[in-house]
């Protein structure tokens, strides 16, 4: 509003003179309004006085006329006042009653508007104190506002002149002082240039004045300005020069550097990452690539980026991420991005090639999951498998998939027999013809060893499988060919269904391991399905194992003895000492139940530990009641050799005095099967400590006749099989017969068990068997029983 | 100057007062037989034209060339005789007043107030008779 008004009203000087006047026109207002009031009265003063001295002037004739009653007299002296100008009416009145009233013409519309009537007593002209008359005397209001009028009139003009001369004053004073320097100085701002050193000069006689200091600052402000005007251009020099090299840094490189808006929007980039991202033959970006949407650049995974983007932008966190990125001719690369949040909604990208990281690590990952020697997956690869297939199926009810493990029987042997190298191949072998039996998409692992796990995805039925399963133990089973050499395998299978069977990981493997072991226990070179069953079994022996460890704390097991007599002496010379495990809940628990799980588990060396002692301690007793008993315990092949060493055998017989003579030891001819140079060792050592050695279950296995040559025992036990057919079974009685020639012919003892009637005892003590054991003398006894069993023997021998 | 001449005035007065007393005499029949010193006042002012008792006033004046009449009206009213020439030239304007008839001398005014019925006039007390009746007396 301001700027429309034009330029003189905005000038100093017309707003000064506009402030003088203006307060000169209320001034003289107020001045003359007081003056008015005040000359008002003093005219009213002055009239009054002067009518009063009009009076003094015609008292005498007044006061004669009043006091003889003269009206002639008195209209003559009231004629006379009236002629004065300032007198509208004259009223006299006598003692009696009114001489005289005179007004003018025209007074009559004045009356009432009269100011300062004068009204005065006459007195006698004989007598001061008496008073004869009255004159009333009425001045002229007219006259009297005519004379103020006049009076004020004049003053305001006086005093208008004045004010006039000093607005007038003021308006030159300013102009003189004020106005013109300013405009001076501003005409001359205009013109200058301060960088070129033009300053304000101060006008002439103004050094001190407002108008001085004024120009001085102004120079003052335009020095700072061409010095920070300086130093902000050399600043930019500075910049520029800057911005140059790391402009070149940025375009120069060998990493992709862009900077993209919220939307993914690239705002400025590298050549770089024109290079990495091929603007130049990308179809959806302008050759410089500028203002592309990096999201629809050829990324496989476009979508993750962009959430990349905004989560960078909108948590203000650098992020980084791997992206696949699909070039012109096809190839794949693996570009790392991280970004950076800059601030105002956008992020700075930082672009690496690292296809050759991605691909070195995906081959390690492969190989990580990779059976170096077969090429199938290993453990870790089928375990991802397995769960990668679980989550496919996941959600989907009819979905599923069959899980085998797959077995080489008899692998073991070739390994040991024909070296490692000739295993190796036929894995390899294996690993092939497994692979053909199945579909690409199918997964072959080599578990461990000899062992294969192959998961078949969308196979549901147990026909299918089967069917599978079926091929797989054919191809599998035909002949391999090693360097010509034809070998023979056969392979078991075992087969669980997810998600029938179960619906994780582990316990599909641990289903997988149960199908199959009891397709080895049956004899191997078949399939079997999971079944539950066997997880039951497998969950009995799982408590039946921790029971023993608990039992073998709570002495729950116990020796029982079965004596043994000798036949040529007719005496009963030791017994056998049997473990018995009595479980609090499930009563008397036969060995058969627990042992074959204790070797199993190796529990069996602990156990083993426990009747040595067992034995130790009831033959120290024997020994301290002068009973000369000897005593044979039963050793597993898993106690051979470390579990029962033969130095730890002959501590025991020391710890509780008892010599090594009396203790016997039963191996069967399995543990000499196992490992048989162990085996040997660990039997000479033994015996050298003096230990018998019973071969137990004599005939029932191999049986084969060079191991008596070749191993130390000095005693076969007879097994009881044989004895018991003996009596109906001439076969039997000569393979008996034979067993006991052929023991003794090797200088070896024989032990028939399982002597169960006298008939037996005749043929056997016939034959010349040394020593018996059997129900015909005594079931198995605990220890507490056996002294009457003794007595009850005696009797039999008797 | 005024209060010198007051002085000298009243000194004359007492003199008068000690050589010859005034006194205001009427007509016998004028019905008349007391007047104030007011009433003569008025009555040989002007003021009234007529006595107390109705009768029409006719004051008479001693010749002006008599120390009488001054003495009276310095008496009466302490002016002197051009005052009182002053102040009857006033009434003479308008013409109205009946101004005192002046008689030649103390047996002219004699005969004058005796002869008029309204008369009244001033006299040495020695010089009055029988034909006149004394009604004011400047007191001593």
């Amino acid at each position: 509003m301001a700027s429309e008004k034009p330029a003189w009203r905005q000038s100093i000087l017309y707003l000064v003179a506009i402030a003088a006047v203006g307060s000169a026109l209320l001034a003289g207002m107020i001045f003359i309004g007081i003056t008015a009031s005040v000359t008002n009265e003093r005219v009213e003063q002055q009239t009054t006085t002067h009518l009063g001295e009009l009076l003094d002037t015609v008292e005498s004739t007044l006061s004669i006329a009043c006091f003889v009653q003269d009206q002639v007299l008195a209209t003559e002296v009231a004629r006379g006042l009236l002629k004065n100008s300032v007198v509208l009416g004259v009223a006299i009145r006598g003692s009696s009653g009114e001489l005289v009233r005179l007004y003018r013409d025209d007074a009559s519309h004045k009356v009432d508007t009269v100011k300062g009537r004068l009204v005065r007593k006459i007195r006698s002209p004989f007598n001061a104190a008496e008073t004869v008359g009255e004159i009333v005397l009425d001045p002229d209001p007219e006259s009297f506002a005519r004379v103020v009028k006049q009076e004020v009139s004049f003053i305001g003009i006086l005093l208008w002149l004045q004010l006039a001369i000093v607005i007038g004053a003021i308006v030159i004073v300013m102009l003189r002082l004020i106005v013109r320097p300013i405009k001076a100085m501003s005409d001359r701002l205009h013109r200058m240039n301060a960088a070129l050193g033009d300053r304000l000069s101060i006008p002439g006689g103004y050094g001190g004045t407002e108008i001085g200091r004024l120009a001085m600052d102004v120079n003052a402000l335009a020095d700072q300005l061409v010095a920070s005007l300086d130093d902000e251009h050399k600043l930019r020099l500075q910049l520029e020069m800057d911005e140059k090299k790391y402009r070149a840094i940025f375009d120069n490189a060998e990493t992709g550097i862009f900077i993209t808006d919220h939307a993914g929007r690239i705002e400025s980039h590298n050549r770089a990452l024109s290079r990495q991202l091929e603007f130049s033959a990308s179809a959806n970006a302008s050759p410089d690539g500028e203002g592309a949407l990096i999201g629809e650049l050829a990324w496989c995974e476009p979508g993750r980026l962009g959430e990349l983007i905004i989560s960078c932008v909108d948590d203000h966190v650098t992020r980084n991420g791997d992206f696949e990125y699909v070039c012109a001719d096809g190839a794949s690369r693996w570009l790392n991005i991280v970004l950076s949040p800059i601030g105002g909604g956008r992020a700075q990208g930082v672009v690496s090639d690292i296809t050759g990281h991605k691909l070195a690590e995906d081959a390690a990952r492969r190989q990580a999951v990779t059976d170096p020697l077969t090429g199938v997956a290993n453990r870790p690869g089928l375990e991802q498998r397995l769960l990668s297939a679980i989550r496919q199926c996941d959600g989907n009810p009819d979905d599923g998939f069959a899980l085998m493990l797959v077995d080489l029987d008899g692998f073991k042997k070739i390994n040991d027999g024909l070296g490692l190298p000739i295993g190796d191949l036929i894995l390899k072998t294996a690993a092939e013809r497994l692979r053909a039996c199945v579909k690409g998409s199918d997964a072959v692992a080599r578990m461990s060893g000899d062992e294969f796990a192959i998961l078949l995805p969308r196979v549901t039925e147990e026909a299918l499988a089967a069917n599978i399963g079926e091929r797989i133990v054919r191809s599998l089973g035909q002949v391999y060919e090693v360097h010509t050499t034809p070998i023979m395998l056969g392979a078991s299978v075992g087969i669980t269904l997810y998600p029938g069977d179960a619906k994780d990981t582990p316990t599909l493997l641990r289903h997988v391991e149960l199908a199959l072991d009891r397709a080895k226990v049956s004899g191997g070179n078949h399939f079997t399905f999971f079944d539950p069953a066997m997880a039951e079994a497998a969950e009995r022996r799982r408590e039946l194992e921790s029971d023993m460890h608990i039992a073998l704390r709570r002495q729950e097991f116990s020796l029982f003895y079965q004596p043994l007599v000798d036949l040529s002496s007719n005496r009963l010379v030791g017994a056998e000492a049997l473990i018995r495990w009595r479980h609090p809940t499930r009563g008397l628990v036969p060995p058969d139940a627990f042992i074959p799980l204790a070797e199993e588990t190796g529990f069996i060396v602990d156990l083993g530990f426990w009747v040595l002692e067992a034995a130790c301690r009831q033959l120290a007793i024997w020994q301290g009641e002068g009973k000369e008993f000897y005593l044979s315990i039963n050793i597993s092949g898993r106690q051979i050799p470390d579990g029962m060493s033969p130095a730890w055998l002959a501590a025991t017989c020391r710890k509780h005095g008892v010599e090594a003579s009396r203790l016997v030891l039963e191996i069967t001819e399995g543990v000499l099967l196992a490992d048989a140079n162990k085996a040997l060792d660990w039997l000479g050592e033994v015996r050298t400590f003096g230990f018998g050695i019973y071969l137990d279950d004599f005939g029932t296995g191999y049986s084969s006749l060079s191991y008596l040559k070749r191993f130390p025992v000095d005693t076969v036990k007879i097994d009881k099989s044989f004895v018991r057919d003996m009596g109906g079974d001439k076969s039997d009685r000569a393979l008996v017969e034979a067993i006991i020639a052929m023991a003794r012919s090797l200088r070896l003892q024989t032990v028939a068990e399982g002597v169960e009637d006298a008939t037996q005892l005749a043929l056997l003590r016939e034959m010349g068997c040394d020593r018996v054991q059997g129900y015909y003398f005594s079931k198995p006894v605990p220890c507490e029983q056996f002294d009457a069993v003794c007595q009850h023997i005696q009797g039999l021998l008797a | 100057m005024m209060r010198l001449a007051v002085i000298f005035c009243a000194l004359a007065m007492l003199a008068g007062g000690a050589a010859a007393e005034l006194v205001v005499v009427t007509n016998r029949s004028a019905g008349v037989e007391r007047l104030s010193r007011d009433e003569v006042i008025n009555i040989f002012l002007g003021r009234l034209q007529l006595l107390p008792s109705g009768i029409a006033a006719q004051p008479v004046d001693l010749p002006a060339t008599q120390p009488e009449r001054s003495t009276f009206y310095r008496l009466l009213v302490s002016k002197d005789l051009a005052e009182i020439n002053a102040y009857r030239a006033h009434l003479m304007f308008s013409g109205r007043i009946v101004l005192p008839k002046e008689a030649a001398g103390a047996e002219d005014m004699l005969s004058l107030v005796a002869g008029t019925p309204g008369g009244i006039g001033y006299l040495e007390r020695a010089k009055i008779n029988d034909r006149v009746k004394v009604v004011f007396e400047f007191s001593p």
